[in-house]
């Protein structure tokens, strides 16, 4: 298995990519810490179900990224399980239905940045000091192509292309300490946050992609997978595209 | 091993110094004790005394003595 061993902290477990990773990181074999903003029995019963299936535990963890006292006590509810973090996979993000940027207050940019980068980072620096201790470790940032891009409203891609940067700069001052960061970059996928989109924008969208179609969130966990592994030992500071072929 | 035996050999590991050394040691003075080592060194507290530093700590940690008054605030006696 690709992740045995390996205990993972991921982010935004309860829907969507992230839960698609809960299921197939705990299926590579490796243990969570699965974040969530907001408490829920089904998403605990997933939880569950999921560590029995696959023969690791799976713990849920609390937390709402646009706020720094709750990134700080989930963060202390991983420590003091005394376990070593091997992987931490910032997955939760925040995406509004589309609008120009002159119809978008600042307030709303805003609430993108504090979700999609600075609690996101918030995060990322207890998480790697406590990767540091055993001297490894793997980051996977999930950005967009609306990052590189910029085809998506402007603080979301904005938000994602100061991920991208983060990513490459983490990679830099990281790699001393053992631990690799990367980032994939996911095109459209078929989420409750694409569920928006209407008809028209969305074939506008698949036009680009030479598969014609939507990722299913499965699609983007594996890669995900693969780059928290070792297997990817020799990769670090890369923005991976998953995005179906859009040349 | 006393709280003191471990701050020492936190920045022992961490900055791969001599424990005679420690004592004298400024932030950002050596090459030992750069932006790398500080990190490798609040992580090597934070395991040896199970506690997890603020950021504003972080920042304040210049010096062997000064940390030992950081640690104060996380009721670590050295």
């Amino acid at each position: 298995m690709l992740l045995s061993g390996k205990n993972a902290l991921i982010t935004g477990t309860a829907r969507g990519i992230g839960n698609a990773m809960l299921h197939v990181f705990a299926r590579e074999g490796a243990n969570i810490w699965a974040f969530a903003r907001t408490p829920s029995e089904n998403f605990e019963a997933d939880c569950r179900a999921t560590a029995d299936k696959y023969g690791v535990w799976i713990k849920p963890v609390y937390c709402d990224l646009s706020d720094t006292a709750t990134i700080k006590e989930a963060f202390k509810q991983v420590m003091a399980d005394k376990q070593p973090l091997h992987i931490l996979v910032n997955n939760a993000g925040r995406m509004d239905e589309d609008k120009m940027f002159q119809m978008t207050a600042e307030a709303e940019m805003r609430a993108i940045f504090d979700t999609n980068f600075f609690g996101t980072m918030e995060l990322t620096r207890p998480a790697t000091r406590l990767m540091a201790r055993a001297k490894q470790g793997a980051v996977v940032n999930v950005a967009s192509i609306a990052g590189l891009d910029g085809d998506s409203r402007l603080d979301y891609s904005a938000s994602k292309a100061a991920l991208i940067a983060a990513t490459k700069k983490l990679a830099r001052e990281m790699i001393s300490l053992g631990i690799r960061v990367n980032a994939i970059a996911p095109g459209l996928t078929d989420t409750a946050l694409v569920k928006d989109l209407s008809e028209k924008v969305e074939a506008e969208q698949l036009e680009k992609v030479l598969m014609h179609r939507k990722a299913q969130p499965e699609e983007i966990a594996e890669v995900a997978a693969f780059m928290a592994s070792d297997r990817a030992s020799y990769v670090t500071g890369q923005v991976w595209r998953v995005d179906g072929g859009i040349l | 091993m006393t709280n003191l035996e471990k701050y020492i050999n936190a920045f022992v590991e961490a900055l791969e110094v001599p424990a005679e050394d420690v004592a004298a040691l400024v932030y950002g003075e050596s090459t030992a004790w750069d932006s790398v080592g500080h990190m490798s060194l609040i992580a090597a507290l934070e395991d040896a005394f199970d506690i997890m530093v603020d950021m504003d700590d972080i920042i304040d940690l210049s010096s062997f003595e000064k940390g030992k008054e950081i640690l104060a605030k996380y009721d670590v006696e050295l």
